[in-house]
């Protein structure tokens, strides 16, 4: 008796262990083997339900610019339907990517997703885990139907639309208006060129102050977006070499040795090669550097850490050749998801798609302005309340002549990770910048 | 009484079983998941396995073609070494020093084990501020004494001094502790009989305190060694991604690095299985070379 006892409580202790364990699920070897649960549809007659909670995954997260219109949107969502938003977002980064990768593969993706809709989202779509807009529409005809559908950012797998983009990302170059000032240089402006732009940083350096606000070590991206774009146009600028030696190649290479010059001339801060990316822009709050290139979202960082906001700006940044200096870095690189999990979740299906709808309103995607580049039908509404970063940055996306994603984003990310983490292995003269060219192409 | 229980094996079986399935699903499972990648072709996180590596030890050829590899390693015996020295004969010496006072003990017991309860995330920070260039403590101290430059703590000559200090410092108050409670077990009447016999204050360290600390030396130093292996996030927060140019990398930073950054997972796994094996290798060796001695 006593062993059948012991047996029943190890059996039973065994079992609440493993069921921990249940609901995981495993990324198919091939999505096509997977058939989605059809969702039961609620009888008529069926009592009504409860609030439906959502997870929400988005990278309006930290000290993103539009973290607070985020949060009033999915606040309205909120109210108006009853539902509850899990939020968990964050800022975007690797780490955040992998983490988001990571949730999927074990099967804790969320119910919602802001994400990338180009190469990052490659393993999403293959493994079947998010639902095409073509599939939601299927059932809610009006899912998206405010957006053009050639700018909602096909996935390169195969080329139909999974999400639905709010606002696009613009990259230009920020100024410490107060440095400017203070060196007796005159603010860029749209003419502005690469040797005009040399010629500011000497005379800063002169003054004793940083003129390029930048961790190399830590987040060389956006000077190698523009130093490589400054050797093309936006015409060829979404172009991978196939060698260091080709002409695509050869304009990488010429950028990143644009990028050499620029350290070897100490426009960047002493410590370039040891500090973190919020050290180096510390600089521009403390008013010690004069230009730094970044997003969008950098917005917000301005607003929440600059003393005087009018000591700021945002301009084009300086170009060379065919790139004219109103060429910009830009587009609409991120949307919301809807994932397989809560699709197939006859409770939150129509809970998700109401949520993405509500975030993805004419009115909703105005509010997170500061750029001309969107995919709604109607264009975008001018926000009311604006401080002269954010008319600088509407000023300057509308002066646009061309627009183009950045290149680096198709870049698998362990060749980016590698292309970025050599860069300052170029500027010290470690290593070629085609040789690092030639390492980053053979990683598949 | 105790006989009956140790005979009858089955309820302690049945008691363990939930345990064994524990570490069983947790810690095995992966464990040979981990194998099995590491000899796998994995193009990304969250992709799954496209067939073997051809051929299918070469994550293993490439980690020792690999330069990042090799200065964590080193980067990895370097911390080891630091261990012992400054953690372990720190806490050796601040343990004597507060054995010999009256007054105040406890007080210096809690001060120098505070550390250990703070997180190393936030000690992390703290020590990034510390060693900050611009306007970090240090720099604002030696500027305060006329220094004319600021130092890049970070930088090529001094990142080792900065990476290490912070994590000797947390851990000197958990080997104080365990050295404080092993000083205590030594009987005052041996210290008595030495002081008749005329033996100095250094003579009594020499010839009783250590000898008969042995025991309690040799289990922090295993502790010390094999725990330096599983240093990770004080030099992560602090160090990042190898500041200076690839030179502070230690075994489990760079194994992250390649995880997570760089999404090279089968690599990665391959740079987790050398971490067990050298683990396993140095525990052993750490045992074979303090081994406690039976009085």
């Amino acid at each position: 008796m006593k062993k059948a006892i012991s047996l029943l409580l190890a059996a039973l202790m065994c079992v609440l262990f493993l069921s921990g364990c249940q609901g995981a699920t495993i990324t198919p070897e091939n999505p096509q083997e997977t058939q989605p649960a059809e969702p039961q549809k609620p009888a008529d007659n069926e009592p009504e339900k409860g609030p439906v909670e959502i997870m929400v995954v988005t990278s309006y997260g930290g000290d993103d610019g539009n973290r607070a219109n985020y949060e009033a949107a999915f606040r309205a969502y909120e109210a108006a339907s009853g539902n509850i938003v899990k939020d968990a977002s964050a800022t975007s980064n690797e780490e955040w990517k992998a983490r988001v990768m990571t949730d999927f593969q074990t099967g804790s993706e969320p119910d919602v997703l802001f994400y990338f809709n180009g190469v990052d989202s490659n393993a999403l779509i293959e493994g079947g885990k998010v639902v095409s807009i073509d599939e939601i529409r299927a059932e809610y005809p009006e899912y998206a139907s405010n957006m053009k559908d050639g700018m909602l950012g096909a996935s390169p797998v195969d080329g139909k639309n999974y999400s639905v983009p709010v606002n696009g990302y613009w990259e230009g170059l920020y100024v410490n208006l107060k440095v400017l000032k203070d060196c007796g240089v005159a603010v860029p402006g749209p003419d502005y060129t690469w040797e005009q732009f040399l010629a500011d940083c000497e005379t800063i350096k002169s003054k004793g102050y940083t003129p390029i606000a930048c961790s190399l070590q830590e987040v060389p991206h956006y000077w190698f977006e523009f130093c490589i774009y400054n050797h093309g146009s936006a015409a060829n600028h979404g172009q991978l070499p196939e060698t260091s030696s080709d002409e695509v190649g050869q304009k990488w290479a010429a950028g990143l040795n644009d990028i050499k010059t620029l350290y070897e001339k100490g426009y960047f801060p002493v410590n370039t090669l040891t500090a973190t990316d919020p050290e180096t822009f510390q600089l521009m709050a403390d008013n010690q550097a004069a230009f730094a290139i970044d997003g969008s979202w950098k917005i917000g960082w301005f607003q929440a850490n600059a003393a005087d906001i009018n000591d700021f700006t945002v301009v084009f940044v300086p170009g060379m050749g065919d790139r004219a200096a109103t060429d910009i870095i830009g587009g609409l690189s991120m949307g919301y998801y809807i994932t397989r999990k809560a699709w197939d979740d006859p409770v939150k299906r129509e809970a998700c798609v109401e949520f993405v709808m509500a975030m993805t309103t004419d009115e909703v995607v105005s509010t997170f302005g500061a750029t001309a580049v969107t995919a709604l039908k109607n264009g975008t509404t001018p926000p009311a309340e604006t401080d002269a970063l954010i008319n600088a940055a509407l000023a300057m996306t509308k002066g646009a002549t061309g627009v183009v994603g950045a290149v680096q984003d198709s870049l698998n990310p362990n060749a980016r990770g590698e292309m970025f983490s050599q860069i300052k292995n170029i500027v010290t003269g470690a290593v070629t910048a085609e040789e690092v060219i030639d390492s980053v192409l053979a990683i598949k | 009484m105790n006989s009956t229980i140790y005979k009858r094996k089955f309820p302690l079986i049945i008691f363990l079983v939930p345990a064994f399935l524990f570490m069983a699903v947790f810690l095995y499972y992966p464990f040979i998941m981990n194998i099995i990648n590491s000899i796998s072709n994995i193009s990304d996180l969250g992709a799954p396995a496209n067939g073997m590596n051809q051929p299918w030890y070469q994550n293993y050829i490439r980690m020792f073609e690999d330069p990042l590899m090799a200065t964590a390693v080193k980067n990895t015996l370097i911390l080891m070494g630091a261990t012992i020295v400054f953690q372990v004969g720190t806490a050796l010496l601040l343990a004597l020093l507060v054995d010999r006072i009256r007054k105040g003990s406890q007080f210096f017991r809690t001060v120098y084990f505070f550390p250990i309860v703070i997180s190393a995330t936030a000690l992390g920070l703290l020590f990034n501020l510390v060693f900050l260039y611009n306007g970090g403590m240090l720099n604002q101290l030696r500027a305060a004494f006329g220094a004319a430059q600021y130092i890049d703590w970070k930088g090529e000559a001094h990142f080792m001094f900065t990476m290490l200090a912070p994590v000797m410092w947390q851990y000197v108050g958990f080997y104080f502790v365990i050295i404080v409670t092993g000083l205590n077990n030594i009987s005052t009447e041996v210290y008595e009989a030495a002081e008749l016999d005329g033996a100095c204050c250094l003579k009594r360290v020499r010839y009783i305190t250590l000898p008969l600390l042995r025991n309690v030396l040799c289990t922090c130093l295993v502790l010390a060694v094999t725990g330096a292996l599983k240093v990770f996030d004080l030099p992560w927060v602090m160090m990042g991604a190898g500041i200076p140019m690839d030179k502070s990398w230690l075994t489990g930073t760079y194994m992250y690095n390649q995880t997570f950054l760089r999404h090279d997972v089968d690599y990665s796994s391959a740079i987790a299985i050398v971490i067990v094996v050298l683990g396993v290798v140095i525990s052993k060796i750490a045992n074979t070379v303090f081994k406690e001695k039976d009085y």
